[in-house]
């Protein structure tokens, strides 16, 4: 029962409900199983999850309910307690009724157990051993299907195991928001299907073979790779993106073979997206590196550890003395854990003497931005008063953040303004979706507080200023697209800030562990701890030795340095800017003439094979340490199998770098560095790996930290910038879940969900172009061209055109000049074959 | 007569049977249940019968056994349904014959012949593959050339022992039950077992199960 308390609050006071002859104490409005539960008494049940809706399809957690008119047999999923209940769940009554459901649940059940994924951790067994008749009376024949179909390119279905619980039907439904499942036909000959013709290609098919009850779901990467009682497992964090959902990774026989989302209330909810659920497949991949290797003329050969890191430290001790510490660089690092970036921080910065490491790849955003902004928690946007999202489409680069604040506005009524240059995933969601052009997202948020711009976007706009007085706005802000340059979405979130009085922040970039690597300082004029430079000097210098006298160049002015044949040595550590940094061509020449290039990667990528010497490092899971997700939430990764070949992690590989160069990190373990970390930086301090290791840590604990570096509040008036001419389109550039990037291309039952390269533009502007959908297209800017098929797409805003970074193909990356502020293209039809010709 | 007091037990000893036999070249017969090497089946199409669930190697107290199953190839199964045991390894070092993996098998596929004298020079011809395990076309064991195989040793190659089979049937109380089929052939029940009639008609077109004499299929 619940009261409204003087001070109108709701004052909770327990129900009293009789469970088996024992009084509990539920909560109002908990479901009876849920009650129990808590109380110590386990009704079993198939179809109720904890994070969907109850539906009482299976009829397995029939217990005897007296509501006061009498027992009577009632599902405990569907019902909420109410004062003076008794529940009976051990009765003759009730257990009759369990066995009943059990045999008819086994009616249509084949024998399948021995070779069943699901068998030795199946519910429905477990169930049938502790409530179930113990012998069937079934002699008839049993329905029949088809044996496993695949309904996805990972999800496999065998329609004679499914119990008809509406698990995965309601979580594609409710949850995943992609409806592409569903019960077909009546009765007997109900089933689970996908639409004709429409695969269940959801990015979010994995969790449904989870939470299958029985081995109707099965997982293509799984299958028959092993049976549950060879397995072993050890929670982790899944770095495929920066979200940091919380994953059981398992192995047999040393190898990986499974990830299972678990539910953490502050992150994932026990959801992973199929990128992450399934990209442990790269870890296993024969192609990692597994010996370093030298350059002798135009191969690559191995050599020992010893020549290899000989040859790196004579290499980079030789740039250092003749032409000083500026002209060394290392690039990347969102790859590492925080450990390892943190010894790669303090290497470039004490040992080599250089401040140009940026872990950001040019796809990003200015560090001191996303460093120095108030912060606002995963579950504190959800709960916000309105949301504002400027950045990229959530589904593609963050999809479970995407799941989150899906939830946050389907069931909790959470506003959306989205700030985009093309429909994303998340329009359908939003209160009001406002375009921009690309460049000028600061143009449209100047007008919006100016009462400025068109009439017929005046009405959005207005609606838009109304939900921004809301109380607790939060702004998830990333890199809308590689094609414009950050400066636009920077100065848009500065000019929101000013005008919305207490407005935090979510960042939203998506690399792997980027955050961290922030945090630790991989990133110009940044140290450990969020601290700029100069604040952290006096600390640094004297923990370290010495410090870069002054700030140095970011990836884009690496390459642009290295180009120039300012940088003699630069080091990759599991970068590749020939396919992660928007400008090809400058990312080309700037491998190329930088004078000696040191990679440290797990894969020999484009940029790896340029490289002069190959440092191999071990990969996710075999390695332990922390991680940072976009909240600044850090969590522990755990080792679960021995590495490949030779193999050494990161921060062992920082370690002997600087001993041959007559350094010391002072570093034995990874732990040895957490505690430097934890003493020196500031954000850090008080974030003991005992804190870590403890139940507190078990969703991780967001790293709150000091966030006084950005004190500018920049009011510059945007200006738009011109189009060239009446023909050109602006390009937009985003992610897509599935790409050319190595985690995707080496795991096999990912690399065919690329979708290649489309181009994407409005159908009207087609039509004025004299382009037809499905030609093959010359895409034209100043830097080069692409050739492509076209699609017409609505969702395309008009006058831009929509390609996706690092697709197969030559790609966006092929058009963008990171000089400019945005990609002006030209969309011309081509014959087949005159690619050439055509200019 | 305390001189030949000390003789008694020998002349009592003198006249009775004798029991030792000179080993290895009179070789004893073994009893009826007896466990030695495995084998792993065919069904009398020749398909194998185990189907790479695993249950025992997870039943294997001394953890010897490794299987790794895989998806059966659809246009050339290797045994019936969707999946087959790809790899399968016994280690001879550790397997204590104790005949748990016997009774976890839902196929009868791992069964046990009575050959225990085998021995090996190094520890990886200890570790017997599927290419050992399996049995010949004609459903029995192969003889490998380091085993000392006997003529009964391929007797009653089934799946015994099924103390708690049969659902428990409280006929089987302290009795051997045999399952009805030998490794390469049909052999009879033993009487109170399930099913006795039915086999025995079928055994009548195969030979009596406790003769070593009959065929792999057999009648079909
Ligand atoms: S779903 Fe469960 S009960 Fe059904 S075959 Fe698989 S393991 Fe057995
Ligand atoms: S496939 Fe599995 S989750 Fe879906 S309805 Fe059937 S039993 Fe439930
Ligand atoms: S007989 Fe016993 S020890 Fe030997 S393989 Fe079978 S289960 Fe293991
Ligand atoms: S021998 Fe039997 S128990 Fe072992 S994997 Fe094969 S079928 Fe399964
Ligand atoms: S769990 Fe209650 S009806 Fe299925």
């Amino acid at each position: 029962m619940t009261d409204i308390a003087e001070n109108g609050t709701e004052a909770v006071r327990g129900v009293a409900v009789t469970l088996n002859g024992r009084v509990i104490d539920a909560q109002p409005g908990e479901l009876v199983i849920n009650a129990a539960e808590r109380a110590g008494v386990y009704i079993p049940r198939f179809c109720h999850h904890p994070r969907m809706q109850p539906v009482g399809m299976c009829r397995m957690c029939i217990v005897e309910i007296d509501t006061g008119r009498g027992p009577a047999l009632l599902p405990s999923c569907m019902i909420p307690v109410a004062e003076g209940m008794v529940v009976e769940t051990e009765s003759p009554v009730t257990r009759k009724a369990q066995d009943g459901v059990l045999e008819f649940l086994l009616v249509n059940h084949p024998l399948d157990c021995p070779v069943c994924d699901k068998g030795g951790e199946c519910p429905l067994q477990d169930q049938t051993v502790a409530f179930g008749p113990g012998e069937s009376r079934f002699v008839e024949e049993k329905r029949h299907h088809e044996k496993p179909i695949a309904i996805s390119d990972v999800v496999q279905l065998d329609r004679e195991r499914c119990i008809l619980c509406d698990r995965c039907t309601r979580f594609a439904k409710t949850v995943a928001g992609d409806p592409l499942i569903s019960f077909v036909n009546r009765g007997n000959e109900t089933e689970v299907n996908t639409f004709p013709d429409h695969p269940f290609a959801s990015y979010f098919s994995g969790n449904t073979v989870q939470i299958c009850p029985v081995g109707a779901l099965t997982a293509t990467p799984y299958r028959f790779k092993a049976r549950p009682w060879d397995l072993d497992q050890v929670e982790s964090t899944c770095t495929s993106c920066s979200v940091g959902c919380r994953v059981a990774v398992e192995s047999s026989s040393n190898q990986l073979v499974r990830y299972l989302g678990v539910d953490v209330d502050a992150v994932n909810w026990g959801w992973l997206c199929d990128k992450g659920r399934f990209d442990f497949e790269a870890v296993n991949s024969e192609n990692r590196l597994a010996r370093p290797l030298a350059r002798q003329g135009d191969d690559l050969v191995e050599v020992s550890w010893s020549d290899a890191l000989t040859k790196a430290a004579s290499a980079l001790g030789g740039a250092k003395e003749r032409h000083g510490s500026s002209s060394i660089a290392v690039v990347g690092g969102a790859r590492l854990t925080n450990e390892e970036a943190y010894a790669w921080s303090k290497l470039a910065r004490s040992v080599l003497g250089t401040d140009s490491v940026d872990a950001q790849m040019g796809d990003g955003l200015p560090s001191d931005v996303v460093l120095g902004l108030p912060r606002a928690t995963i579950d504190e946007t959800c709960a916000a008063g309105t949301v504002v999202l400027l950045g990229p489409d959530l589904k593609e680069e963050l999809p479970i953040l995407y799941l989150r604040l899906r939830d946050a506005v389907v069931n909790h009524g959470l506003n959306v303004i989205e700030i985009s240059a093309s429909q994303t995933s998340m329009t359908r969601y939003a209160a009001v979706s406002l375009r921009y052009r690309p460049g000028e997202a600061a143009v449209l948020v100047q007008e919006l507080f100016e009462h400025a711009g068109d009439v017929d976007v005046q009405a959005d706009l207005g609606r838009a200023r109304a939900l921004l007085e809301a109380n607790n706005v939060v702004c998830v802000l990333g890199r809308p697209s590689v094609a414009e340059r950050a400066d636009s979405v920077v100065q848009a979130a500065l000019r929101l800030r000013s005008r919305v009085p207490g407005m935090r922040f979510l960042s939203a970039l998506r690399r792997a562990n980027i955050h961290g690597a922030l945090d630790m300082g991989l990133s110009p004029g940044m140290l450990p701890g969020r601290v700029s430079l100069e604040e952290g000097r006096e600390v640094f210098t004297e923990a370290w030795g010495q410090l870069p006298g002054s700030v140095g160049l970011d990836t884009a002015g690496v390459l642009r340095a290295a180009a120039e044949g300012r940088i003699q040595a630069l080091i990759l550590v599991g970068a590749d800017p020939l396919a992660d940094f928007p400008d090809r061509d400058l990312a080309r020449r700037g491998v190329a003439g930088a004078g000696f290039v040191l990679a440290v990667d797990c894969f020999a990528t484009d940029s790896v094979r340029q490289a002069d010497v190959v440092l191999p490092a071990v990969s996710y899971a075999e390695k332990a340490g922390t991680t940072t997700n976009i909240e600044g939430r850090v969590s522990r990764l755990h080792q679960k199998v021995t590495a490949p070949g030779t193999t050494r992690p990161d921060w062992m590989i920082a370690c002997d770098l600087a001993e041959r160069l007559g350094g010391d990190l002072g570093f034995e373990t990874a732990e040895a560095i957490w505690d430097e970390i934890e003493r020196l930086a500031p954000a850090h301090s008080g974030l003991t790996a005992q804190r870590l290791a403890s139940s507190e840590g078990l969703e991780g604990i967001v790293a709150a930290g000091p966030s006084s570096i950005l004190e500018t509040t920049m009011d510059v008036t945007a200006t738009a910038t011109l189009p060239v001419d009446g023909y050109s389109l602006r390009l937009v550039s985003t992610r897509k879940l599935y790409d050319n990037g190595t985690l995707v291309q080496q795991s096999p039952s990912l690399a065919p969900l690329a979708p290649g390269e489309v181009v994407r533009a409005n159908p009207a502007d087609l039509d004025r172009l004299g382009v037809a959908s499905n030609d093959r297209v010359r895409v034209a800017s100043s830097r080069g061209a692409v050739v492509a098929p076209v699609e017409a797409d609505a969702a395309v805003a008009r006058g831009t055109v929509l390609l996706a970074f690092n697709q197969s193909g030559s790609g966006a990356a092929d058009l963008i000049d990171v000089s400019l502020p945005v990609t002006e293209v030209r969309v011309e039809t081509v014959g087949i074959g005159d690619r050439e010709v055509s200019g | 007569m305390g001189y030949f007091e000390g003789f008694r037990i020998t002349f009592k000893e003198m006249f009775k049977p004798r029991v030792t036999t000179s080993y290895p070249e009179e070789l004893r017969p073994k009893p009826e249940r007896a466990h030695g090497r495995h084998v792993l089946n065919r069904h009398e199409d020749g398909m194998e019968k185990c189907i790479g669930c695993e249950l025992c190697a997870g039943v294997c107290p001394a953890r010897c056994i490794y299987v790794r199953g895989a998806d059966n190839p659809t246009d050339a199964p290797i045994s019936p349904g969707e999946r087959y045991g790809f790899v399968y390894e016994i280690n001879y070092l550790r397997c204590i014959h104790c005949d748990l993996c016997v009774e976890a098998c839902p196929t009868e596929a791992i069964t046990e012949s009575k050959l225990f004298e085998f021995s090996f020079t190094n520890r990886a011809d200890a570790i017997y593959t599927k290419r050992e395990l399996l049995v010949g076309d004609d459903g029995r064991p192969q003889r490998l050339p380091w085993e000392l195989w006997s003529d009964d040793d391929e007797a009653n190659t089934s799946a015994w022992v099924r103390a708690t089979a049969s659902s428990g049937r409280a006929d089987y109380e302290g009795r051997v039950g045999w399952s009805a089929e030998l490794g390469y052939g049909i052999r009879a029940p033993e009487v109170g077992q399930a099913g006795e009639d039915a086999v025995a008609t079928a055994d009548d077109r195969h030979g009596h199960g406790d003769d070593v004499g009959h065929g792999h299929g057999g009648g079909h």
